[in-house]
């Protein structure tokens, strides 16, 4: 739903203003052991408009999309930062950097769209196949999700913009027992765009889960990891979220202005000079990543962030009130997950840039170690110590792989990790199935080569 | 139409649409929000939400959505997608609604909140913590009232309407010298009223004094295997576990660990858990379940014995097991008889562990993550706070191992816990 005219309400902002007009589409089946076990569309669309006077701010949001409404919200707004400003003048004189940016994009599909029926029969079958070819198998989960971002925004600086951003995944979790006890693994496909343009046909998935049953039986008969500081190779996935949440969070300004560590290394090498570490806003190397932003919440124009370059900590993540804070430029990370959320400074799509190494010479370097291929979760700190949930990964021995491993946590301080690459493979890989937490949830891409490096490494 | 004609409105328009079976929610709610970003009062929100949940039963198919209008149109469009919906998914007997119960009507707390009280609560937070921990970096603190107002009706007659005012408070910091940073940490609470200082409430006030003493850590010198000393803010993490292992999720999909288990001893002896949503002792509880039943308080674990699953409408059917008389949470575990820090006297090596970064806990239980914001214990002392230190071991058997509860539990609005000990825990 595009809304056409928010400038007409540009009479009606007395300070610095951004107004946006927000729907979220989510959709989502799921299919447990053949049993529908949800079947669920939701739409949440609304206005909001935050006002900056002094230093402080005014925010307010109302699910109700009329003139009179979108009059009221920026009302309270301004009536908030009032309320602010009279508590605390101590900000006054505080002003923002200016910016303007106008851009549409719109990523919908060009195809009809289906229904849920669709959707459900689609992943039936998928359940089908796995059924019959996999009766071994405990359980069979499987998620197919879309999520439609549709944003309308017009700011007091002049900035007009409007983007649909979705996201369509099918996630499958599966399990087998061992000895009694469940062992599970899964694996995300998807990624930017529509599920009509995303997911053609079942049968595309059924190398994809042969592959994850073999993955499955292998973990089953898997060892646990030996507890101890180790040489790991993180394949893309773990490389993405090592970028994301290891570096990544640190650098965000906010997060630097409230006591990040980072803070106490810009301009020094942090890093093996192989590391260069970019936030991409929306296109790396011609492509368009995961999760494009071109202009975002605030109305500034999105550029890549160079976080990392030849191991040198070069730029952190800024939204306007950072970039003011820091005397530069802001650098379009102000992003907002619903209408009713003010923007954040978040990551867009954040990844390593590729080396010149190959995975096999990768491994046959490594004498005793782990090659790491997939995670659960991770997590990090104001530090920089970050710990990860690592669902597959491989033994290395004498430069050649190993047993699989049963689930385990690797750690380590970023920063002193970083210093410990010494080789990285020459290809990328994208992940898009991930929402970070900070506030609100917001998607993000993150992404990279496989990266050789020394972690600290949970087992028995 | 005011509210509740909506909600009538929108059942009386899905039975007209061929709905065997239908339920409405509405959610009408206005939060005020105050928000502190790096040690200073910066933002002030007014937010006004509506959420509308719809779910529809025809021919034993099933279809749910939700939507933020209430206007006659949007209600129309919602319940033409929510009938195709059903009528798109595949028959399962075990989809259901709740049966009819009399109407009923419930209140609590403040119908709004007075902002320049708010505002001063929260200034004065900042001022205490700016002049009693000096080195601590207040990156976040937000504190806020909702006020809602919910109707639940469905075709079996069932009618419910709660109003309810609820404050919360949730503070994120570190701390930070010239050399040092700390590790970030968080707490939080919800309460009916404020009616002390906020560093009063829950643990709070430890929790900050506990960041400036981790400026300074220290990795333990060799691996090993002793106890781990669980905090009210951290036990949450591992009982979710259970509760989760017991849930529709679990349960349906044959991965739970105690499937089977009801009336049978599934942790040690000292542990009994309940739920309470509806307890004097929980502010922040429910009076009506997701599946539209009065939500009653339960005993979960009774003595290291599983007295129920917690399973909702669906899952009961589905499995033939019986339906849990709340949605969970609302957790309360009966004290021990003997204080937390008498129980760390006893320690002869382990980990206080107050806040666990880590997986959540593999199918069979296994987990590991790094201890933050946890100190060391050796010959009964609190040693140091510790950097790089992992904790591993498997839930279940963990709570099979349990060594001690303690007396003395915090009560965070949503949950009253104790500390919590455990021994074969390996620490690296």
């Amino acid at each position: 739903m595009k809304y056409e005219h928010l400038n007409q309400f540009k009479d009606n902002f007395s300070n610095y203003t951004e107004l946006r007009v927000q729907e979220n589409r989510n959709n989502r089946v799921n299919l447990t052991n053949g049993n529908v076990t949800s079947n669920f569309a939701a739409t949440n669309s609304g206005v909001s408009a935050r006002v900056f006077k002094d230093g402080n701010w005014g925010f307010s949001s109302s699910p109700d999309i009329t003139d009179e409404s979108i009059s009221n919200v920026v009302k309270t707004s301004s009536e908030n930062v009032q309320f602010m400003n009279k508590k605390n003048a101590t900000r006054c004189g505080f002003f923002l950097p200016e910016t303007q940016a106008n851009h549409e994009m719109d990523f919908s599909t060009h195809k009809n769209r289906q229904n849920q029926k669709y959707w459900i029969d689609f992943i039936r079958e998928i359940d089908g196949y796995m059924e019959k070819k996999y009766p071994e198998l405990l359980s069979r989960n499987i998620i197919m999700s879309g999520l439609d971002m549709e944003k309308s925004l017009f700011t007091s600086d002049g900035s007009e913009s409007y983007s649909m951003t979705p996201r369509a995944l099918l996630y499958l979790i599966l399990s087998i027992e061992k000895d009694g006890s469940p062992i599970s693994i899964g694996n995300p496909w998807g990624g930017l765009g529509q599920l009509e343009d995303k997911f053609l046909k079942p049968a595309d998935y059924y190398f994809g889960i042969d592959t994850l049953v073999e993955k499955l039986k292998q973990k089953a008969d898997g060892v646990y990891a030996e507890a101890g500081y180790k040489d790991v190779i993180l394949d893309a996935d773990l490389a993405g979220i090592l970028a994301h949440e290891a570096i990544g969070h640190t650098t965000e300004a906010d997060l630097v202005m409230g006591g990040s560590v980072a803070g106490n290394y810009m301009g020094q090498s942090i890093a093996n000079p192989l590391v260069t570490l970019i936030d991409y806003a929306n296109t790396c190397n011609g492509e368009t990543c995961p999760v494009p932003v071109y202009v975002d919440d605030e109305g500034t124009r999105s550029e890549d962030v160079i976080i990392i370059k030849d191991g040198v900590l070069k730029e952190f993540m800024h939204n306007k009130d950072s970039a003011r804070h820091f005397e530069v430029d802001p650098t379009g990370n102000a992003r907002a997950y619903e209408f009713s959320d003010e923007p954040l400074i978040r990551m867009r799509n954040t990844a390593f840039v590729p080396g010149n190494n190959n995975l096999a010479e990768m491994i046959s370097s490594i004498d005793d170690g782990y090659y790491l291929v997939k995670t659960g979760n991770g997590q990090a700190d104001s530090t920089s110590e970050f710990m990860f949930a690592i669902t597959m990964g491989y033994e290395i021995k004498n430069g050649k792989l190993g047993r699989a491993i049963k689930d385990t946590t690797i750690s380590g301080v970023a920063f002193d990790v970083l210093k410990t690459v010494d080789m990285i493979s020459s290809d990328i890989s994208w992940s898009s199935a991930g929402m970070c937490g900070k506030k609100q949830l917001i998607p993000v891409g993150m992404g990279g080569p496989a990266i050789k490096c020394k972690v600290n490494i949970g087992g028995r | 139409m005011d509210r509740k004609e909506t909600v009538n409105y929108c059942l009386d328009s899905l039975k007209k649409a061929g709905a065997d079976k239908a339920a409405c929610a509405l959610n009408i709610s206005e939060k005020k929000e105050l928000n502190v970003e790096i040690g200073e009062m910066t933002l002030l929100r007014t937010t006004f939400n509506t959420n509308m949940g719809i779910s529809v039963i025809k021919d034993q198919k099933k279809g749910s959505t939700s939507i933020n209008k209430t206007d006659k149109e949007s209600i129309d469009v919602a319940i033409e997608l929510v009938m195709g919906m059903s009528k798109g998914s595949q028959p399962d007997d075990a989809y259901d609604i709740a049966e009819y119960q009399p109407a009923q009507s419930f209140s609590k707390g403040d119908v709004s909140a007075n902002l320049d009280t708010m505002y001063q609560s929260l200034e004065e937070f900042v001022e205490y913590v700016k002049t009693t921990y000096p080195q601590i970096q207040l990156e976040q603190a937000i504190m806020d009232f909702n006020h809602s107002h919910s109707l639940f009706q469905n075709s079996n007659g069932v009618d419910f309407e709660i109003r309810e005012g609820m404050y919360g408070f949730s503070p994120f910091f570190l701390s930070k010298d010239e050399k040092n940073t700390s590790s970030f940490n968080y707490t939080g609470f919800s309460a009916l009223k404020i009616d002390k200082p906020l560093h009063n409430y829950g643990t709070i006030d430890t929790l900050l004094k506990q960041s400036v003493e981790q400026l300074h850590t220290r990795n333990i010198k060799d691996k090993f295997i002793g106890k781990m000393v669980v905090t009210p803010d951290c036990i949450g993490e591992f009982l979710d576990f259970i509760a989760n292992d017991i849930s529709d999720g679990k349960m349906i999909s044959g991965n739970s660990l105690y499937k089977e288990k009801l009336d049978k001893k599934i942790v040690h002896p000292k542990l009994t858990l309940h739920s309470r949503p509806v307890s004097d002792e929980i502010a922040d509880g429910y009076f009506v379940t997701s599946d539209g039943y009065l939500a009653e308080n339960s005993t979960i674990i009774d003595e290291g014995i599983l007295k129920t699953h917690l399973l909702g409408l669906y899952g009961s059917k589905k499995l033939g097991k019986s339906r849990a008389v709340n949605d969970g949470g609302a957790y309360i575990v009966d004290p021990g008889d003997r204080s937390h820090t008498d129980i760390i006297k006893d320690v002869e090596q382990g980990v206080l562990l107050a806040r666990f970064s880590g997986g959540y806990p593999a199918s069979n239980g296994d987990f590991s993550g790094v201890a933050k914001n946890s100190y060391y214990i050796e010959n009964g002392e609190i040693k140091y706070p510790l950097i790089e230190t992992m904790v591993s071991g498997n839930a279940q058997e963990m709570f099979e191992n349990l060594d001690e509860i303690s007396r003395d539990r915090i009560n965070f609005g949503s949950c009253i816990l104790p500390w919590i000990s455990f021994k074969g825990i390996t620490v690296s």
